[in-house]
């Protein structure tokens, strides 16, 4: 399905992240990784490179002497990479909000920007962010992480304008809780809110692998030329 | 670097990015063509590419590291895309800096 197709995946190493890379290298895709840690992932196909996704000029160089030089070209960005703290505004760490600014909405931005400039080609490019069920439900301790992912869908919907002379179209991905390293990080009572929030939801249930798999497929098939500017969420959030 | 050494350089990229243009919209090149503004005739898209690909160039063939957009070249009195030429003179001047 993926044959020939070079791939791009932030934050590759775990979660979600490694899930989309193996799913793009078992149908054929050669798979440019991206995360601030090494991979202890192995395959033939399979390249990465070790990049702060917080840091806007790790992204621009890693661009520019490594993927550029060596690749080329892209014809899918899936930007998954994410950091998250879930605290009330008042007591959320500067840091903390900081980071999320600069990984979960800035570093999309870069990623995007530079990915686009080798998008320009004849073939088709795909933009896939990876958004969240929080711009929609709202929660209580999100504030900075839903504006996030809430900037991120109008990123999308933007550069689908600038870039879609190109070819290339952007779309974002909302998903709900899936079972994950980042789902383990929150406290047991983070764990149990956010369980409170899936019970409320029209299909009451985390998301599986496949949920998000299946809904990439799509934006990323050479059929979706159509499709672009476009946020689906899982689970019947909207 | 010569100032015309980047003429050549910025005339054989226009002539690339002329090759995407239809016939009735490809632009005549030499130092005077206006870049971008009153009297242009290339679309903001094709602009931004030329930059892209300029700035690439720049950077792949001979090492020059540039940013053509940043705040020092949005403030000057002089945009550097008023013509080709006022381009290779910031350019020129970007590249000798950099040396």
């Amino acid at each position: 399905m993926y044959k020939d197709k070079i791939v791009l995946v932030t934050g590759a190493s775990r979660g979600v992240g490694l899930e989309i890379t193996k799913h793009f290298l078992k149908h054929g895709a050669t798979v440019i990784g991206l995360s601030r840690v090494e991979s202890l992932f192995n395959h033939n196909h399979y390249y990465h490179f070790s990049v702060n996704i917080g840091d806007p000029e790790s992204i621009v160089n890693c661009f520019k002497k490594e993927i550029g030089k060596h690749f080329k070209r892209i014809d899918i960005v899936i930007n998954n990479a994410a950091v998250m703290t879930s605290q009330y505004s008042m007591i959320m760490p500067k840091k903390n909000a900081i980071d999320m600014v600069n990984v979960n909405l800035l570093g999309v931005f870069f990623v995007s920007r530079e990915a686009a400039k080798l998008m320009r080609n004849k073939e088709p490019g795909r933009i896939i962010n990876i958004g969240s069920m929080a711009v929609s439900l709202e929660p209580v301790g999100d504030s900075i992480y839903a504006a996030c992912k809430a900037g991120i869908n109008t990123l999308a919907n933007i550069m689908a304008k600038e870039f879609s002379s190109y070819k290339v179209t952007c779309n974002t991905l909302s998903i709900s809780a899936i079972d994950t390293d980042m789902l383990h990080q929150h406290s047991d009572i983070g764990q149990e809110k956010i369980k409170e929030i899936i019970k409320k939801i029209p299909i009451p249930r985390n998301a599986l692998i496949d949920d998000i798999l299946n809904v990439i497929d799509f934006f990323a098939s050479d059929r979706s030329s159509y499709i672009t500017a476009q946020t689906i969420y899982l689970g019947g959030i909207n | 670097m010569t100032n015309n050494q980047i003429f050549e350089i910025v005339s054989k990229q226009l002539v690339l990015l002329n090759e995407t243009f239809l016939e009735n919209q490809k632009i005549t090149i030499n130092e005077n063509t206006i870049l971008f503004g009153y009297g242009s005739s290339i679309d903001s898209l094709s602009l931004v590419s030329f930059i892209v690909d300029l700035e690439t160039l720049f950077f792949d063939e001979y090492g020059f590291e540039i940013s053509l957009t940043d705040d020092r070249a949005m403030i000057r009195e002089i945009s550097p895309f008023d013509s080709v030429a006022t381009l290779v003179d910031y350019v020129f001047e970007l590249v000798n800096e950099l040396k």
